[in-house]
């Protein structure tokens, strides 16, 4: 008799996987076994049904992995399983309390699965798990459900948007957060949203509307959430987006070397083809135009009335329960949406005054909201009485250095802002600080010093005024700006690029050998202009790190030369005309206004190269004409010019340099090795130098070399000094002496 | 040298004696180990200590519990082993040490359990179960039983087929009227016996019974299940009662009709207030509402199957004669219209 033959199952009873690896290979062949396991995981589902908490899968085949099994081949057999999913969710959405923790996380994971296979829609998923997540009590199902809710939109978004879904799921947190405001469960319509706004799956209004209704919610989370969303929101999207943005490249090259040499595997094979498409994709991406993201303060709908809400609500409110970190990040959510928007939120400013203490904690947050808060449109009246506050309490003789440093930079922050909130006596007392001893308030008042020489140098005291500043007053080019003063023009810099562009044109014409003139060529240089359409193009190299300061700081200087911009010889004649006649005056007066708007904007479309270059140039501007004939540049004038009007002013900031809390050692001795490098082993810098030379593989110098040569041999080179000439000795004489006065080989040029 | 100095006073160190000191603990030896340990909980094996033996009933309990929830299949078995004895032991007239209402939901499960001999047990045990208290528990019984008729093991189904015949044996009546008695129950058999149809199925043929069931020597016996199945279902009992009795009681025919009705949950059938039932999940209360059912649902199936298991001869041939003429008995004055739609 013949060997009778065992089938698989048969061998090993229950053996679900087997069979589940068979079906998805035959569908058909084993569409009765599979029919016989979906009953079976029917009569499990009945009993289940029958008593949900009570019914214990103990037997050598789990309810659980029943599921996980039809889950797993439910999309061979649609119409059998049609009913399956819509179990899964009523099973899941009315015993998910009772359910024991793996079962219900094995249905959660067959929903995901069942979606993926695309049996059920994501609408359907995430109608299911939301309602769950809000309600559930279990922390684990409650992470388990968030990520997989997140995942799900992120794939549904992946390959183009799904406006509906998002539509529907941007509906249901905003009705989650606005049925009941003073529960808890809206803490997760505001993390669902701030997940998907740092993964740029969502960036549109409705997005932002969920976390304003948060940041008016009752209850103390949901309003932190909200707020800290609006405040730092963006930047985490910014960091997320660098970083994914620089991942390690693999270098493609190499791998198809490699793959020729050694043995091919189809494994080896594979890897390949998935480096090579990763390569292909990350560049694709880099290629791929930046998506234009409006920042969450920039598409409130209602700003004013948000604002106004946030204030009356969470913090003129008496009644509300917000400690004073949360108020405090009200604040700074309120003051920013004033200064960004420039709104009128009169009462702000008066609330502002019972904080302006040195002895309120965090005060100088207070300081840091109080001048974002501010811009040029609030009436100077209410400024008025908080700068005399902030000089009154903070800046005085008695005070401490810190905290007179705090009261002036405020003070500055304030009037960078509204100039014509100080009056010129408290001015003039105020840059009096300038002569003291400590560095912080020094520079505190010297800032507001410069500030003033800018904006309003006819409250000074004529002796502070400078140079520049007297000299502009005297010929009428620096006019007191009034109350609501619009300045009109185009793109701040635009000249200065156009006039770069210009250079640039003439140097390439130069290096062909061509004569400087443009020619009939023109349209040639615009199309290498559209090569260097990327920032990183060679074209801007220079743009990060460095900037170029002229040596001779004085712009003035240049004047004479014709390729200067044209804005400022109109200017400077504007003025020479003034003092002429007055009719004349006005002729030029349009004259200039018409030159003023430069052409390049309205003829060119700007690439991001050149806006990158734009910003360079201008940056480089204000760095010279701020330092005037000083050279020396700190990090922190630097920081300051850089910093545009639409960023966050923080506490930081206004401590300047002198911190309230001082920091500790730790903190103090990473500062002093910062920019040092590791030091392994102690070692002369000029050994250390070497070792870095060396290891580079670079020569010594001649100095080294000689120093290392054989005693004997230099001997004969030592005696020469006897030989010298006249002229000989004198030359090195006059170099001592010369050396001396520079003070040493180096010279002691920074000090 | 310094070297050497430093090794000689290593070398000396290892033999030098430990001074001992008044108040400190003794000094540990070099090669000692720590052998303590942590546990978060503590197992004690013998989990009450007292000096009276447990009363029969207490240890009736006991055991009913080890039967049901213990891990090792022997303990399990045995004690089924002990309750059966149990049972069998009793006087004639005494109750049992627990009621049905409590034994069955708790032995139910066994059904599906992995070790042949505790379902032998179980069954054995089962048999010795008053037959009046089966019929209320038919439905939660018939879950289990269901289960383990399309059970992926083999031996697990042929056991569930012998629950299903001493079901059939002690309660027919309730077996097929309960809710998803009828209709459920006969998809568990196409199924088992690879009857069933899939939905999406095409016309193809597929080879029957490519790997679950061993067709061979279980197939005669499902067959002769599905006919006592049927038979209950379908068949109507011929205990009719004679007319001339009826004239005779004249004013009081039909009186058990109007009577208090003596079965529990007599209007189950309404389900007036659990959730609405599909049509697997309804009551078939008559044998009209069966018949229709079973000839809209199952019939054609289950002749054809007939056809094949005639062809077979041999056992499965007889047993299919034998459905065949349940079949008949049972279909024989079906009109056949179908007046529900």
């Amino acid at each position: 008799m013949p060997k009778k033959r065992v089938g698989a199952l048969e061998k090993v009873d229950a053996d679900l996987p087997n069979l589940q690896y068979k079906i998805r290979r035959d569908p058909k062949s084993y569409s009765e076994d599979f029919l016989n396991q979906y009953g079976q995981y029917k009569s499990q589902r009945d009993i289940f049904m029958a008593s949900p908490s009570t019914a214990t899968s103990a037997g050598i085949v789990s309810f659980r992995d029943l599921i996980d099994f039809v889950a797993h081949v439910a999309d061979c057999f649609p119409e059998d399983t049609a009913e399956f999913p819509e179990d899964l969710k009523s099973i899941l959405t009315s015993y998910h309390a009772e359910l024991e923790s793996e079962l219900r996380e094995k249905i959660v994971g067959s929903l995901v699965l069942l979606r993926r296979k695309e049996i059920i829609d994501s609408a359907n998923l995430l109608n299911t798990l939301f309602p769950i997540l809000v309600a559930t009590p279990s922390k684990t199902l409650r992470s388990l459900l968030f990520s997989k809710i997140l995942s799900d939109l992120r794939t549904s978004n992946s390959k183009s948007t799904n406006h509906r879904l998002n539509r529907t799921m941007q509906t249901a947190l905003f009705n989650l957060l606005s049925s009941d405001k003073t529960s808890q469960k809206g803490i997760w319509a505001v993390k669902i949203t701030r997940e998907l706004w740092k993964r740029q799956i969502w960036t549109d209004a409705k997005a932002v509307e969920i976390m304003k209704e948060a940041s008016l919610a009752d209850n103390e989370k949901v309003i932190g959430g909200g707020v800290r969303f609006f405040l730092g929101g963006d930047k985490e999207r910014e960091e997320l987006d660098d970083e994914s943005s620089d991942e390690e490249i693999v270098d493609i090259g190499k791998l198809k070397h490699q793959h020729g040499i050694n043995k091919k595997t189809k494994k080896k094979t594979k890897t390949l083809e998935r480096a090579v498409e990763k390569v292909k994709k990350h560049e694709k991406k880099k290629k791929a135009p930046h998506p234009l993201n409006f920042s969450a303060l920039h598409l409130l709908h209602d700003p004013q009335g948000f604002a106004e809400q946030l204030f009356s609500k969470h913090l003129q409110n008496t009644k509300s329960k917000l400690n004073l970190d949360q108020k405090l990040l009200v604040l700074q959510l309120v003051s920013r949406l004033i200064g960004l928007h420039k709104l009128t939120v009169i009462s702000l400013y008066s609330y502002f005054i019972k904080y302006l203490t040195p002895r309120q904690p965090s005060v100088t947050s207070f300081l840091a909201s109080l001048a974002q808060a501010t811009h040029s449109l609030v009436p100077p009246d209410a400024l008025e009485p908080l700068v005399q506050k902030i000089a009154n309490e903070f800046v005085s003789e008695a005070s401490a250095s810190e905290v007179a440093s705090a009261g002036l930079n405020a003070i500055r922050e304030i009037c960078v802002r509204q100039p014509l909130a100080m009056n010129d006596t408290l001015l003039q007392d105020l840059v009096m600080y300038r002569k003291s001893k400590d560095k912080g308030t020094m520079m505190a008042a010297k800032g507001l010093l410069s500030l003033y020489r800018e904006v309003g140098a006819d409250m000074l005291k004529k002796r502070d005024r400078g140079k520049t500043a007297t000299m502009g007053l005297k010929s009428g080019s620096i006019k007191d700006r009034r109350f609501g003063e619009e300045e009109a023009g185009g793109i701040e810099g635009l000249e200065l690029l156009e006039e770069w562009k210009e250079n640039e044109r003439k140097r390439k014409r130069v290096e062909r050998g061509l004569p400087e003139e443009v020619g009939s060529d023109e349209e040639e240089d615009d199309e290498q202009d559209w090569d260097a359409w990327d920032v990183e193009s060679d074209a801007s190299s220079d743009s990060g790190g460095w900037i170029n300061v002229e040596s001779d700081g004085e712009i003035e200087i240049s004047d004479s030369e014709d390729d200067k911009p044209a804005v400022k010889k109109a200017k400077t004649q504007a003025s020479k005309s003034e003092a002429e006649a007055k009719d004349s005056n006005e002729k030029t007066e349009l004259e200039k206004e018409e030159q003023k708007i430069s052409k390049l904007a309205t003829t060119k479309i700007l690439t991001p190269a050149d806006l990158a270059k734009l910003q360079e140039l201008r940056l480089e501007a204000s760095l010279s004409k701020a330092m005037g004939g000083n050279k020396v540049q700190t990090a922190r004038q630097k920081e300051l010019l850089a910093r545009h009007a639409d960023d966050a002013l923080t506490a930081e900031q206004i401590e300047g340099f002198s911190k309230l809390r001082k920091s500790t050692k730790e903190e103090r001795v990473a500062l002093a090795r910062e920019g040092k490098g590791d030091r392994s082993e102690h070692k002369s810098t000029q050994a250390l130098r070497r070792d870095k030379k060396d290891s580079e593989g670079k020569s010594s110098t001649n100095k080294e070399k000689s120093r290392k040569k054989n005693f004997m041999m230099t001997l004969g080179k030592a005696k020469f000094k006897q030989k010298r000439s006249l002229v000989q000795t004198k030359r090195v004489l006059q170099g001592h002496v010369e050396r001396s006065k520079r003070g040493g080989k180096r010279g002691n040029i920074g000090m | 040298m310094g070297s050497s100095a430093r090794k000689k006073k290593e070398k000396k160190k290892d033999f030098q004696k430990v001074k001992l000191k008044v108040g400190k603990t003794k000094a540990k030896p070099d090669n000692f180990t720590d052998t303590s340990f942590k546990a978060k909980s503590i197992v004690v094996n013998q989990q009450s200590l007292s000096t009276s033996a447990p009363t029969s009933s207490a240890q009736f309990e006991h055991y009913l519990s080890l039967a049901s929830s213990s891990r090792s299949d022997t303990q399990r078995r045995d004690a089924l082993a002990y309750l059966t004895s149990r049972l069998s032991s009793r006087p004639v007239n005494e109750p049992l040490p627990l009621p049905t209402s409590i034994l069955l939901p708790k032995l139910a499960p066994l059904i599906l359990d992995g070790t042949a001999s505790v379902r032998t047990q179980l069954l054995k045990f089962l048999r010795l179960l008053p037959s009046s208290d089966i019929g209320d528990r038919a439905e939660a019984m018939l879950l289990y039983i269901r289960a383990g008729m399309t059970h992926l093991a083999v031996d697990i189904r042929t056991d569930a087929l012998s629950v299903m015949e001493w079901m059939l044996e002690v309660a027919p009546e309730d077996v097929v009227a309960c809710p998803g008695g009828w209709v459920k129950t006969l998809k568990c058999f196409m199924s088992m016996m690879g009857w069933a149809l899939s939905i999406g199925t095409t016309k193809w043929t597929a080879a029957t019974k490519v790997s679950f069931g061993k067709a061979g020597k279980t197939f005669p016996r499902q067959l002769m299940v599905l006919a006592q199945f049927l038979r209950a279902g379908l068949v109507e009992p011929h205990a009719l009662p004679p007319t001339a009795s009826r004239q005779a009681l004249f004013p009081l025919t039909d009186v058990n009709i109007h009577m208090i009705p003596t079965s529990s949950n007599a209007y189950a059938h309404l389900n007036l207030f659990g959730t609405p039932r599909d049509e697997e999940g309804e009551m078939y209360v008559d044998r009209e509402g069966r018949q229709r059912v079973f000839n809209k649902l199952f019939q054609t199936a289950v002749e054809k199957g007939i056809e094949n298991a005639k062809k077979e001869a041999g056992e499965p041939g007889r047993a299919g004669a034998v459905l065949a003429k349940v079949l008949k008995d049972g279909m024989g004055d079906f009109n056949g219209v179908d007046d529900t739609l």
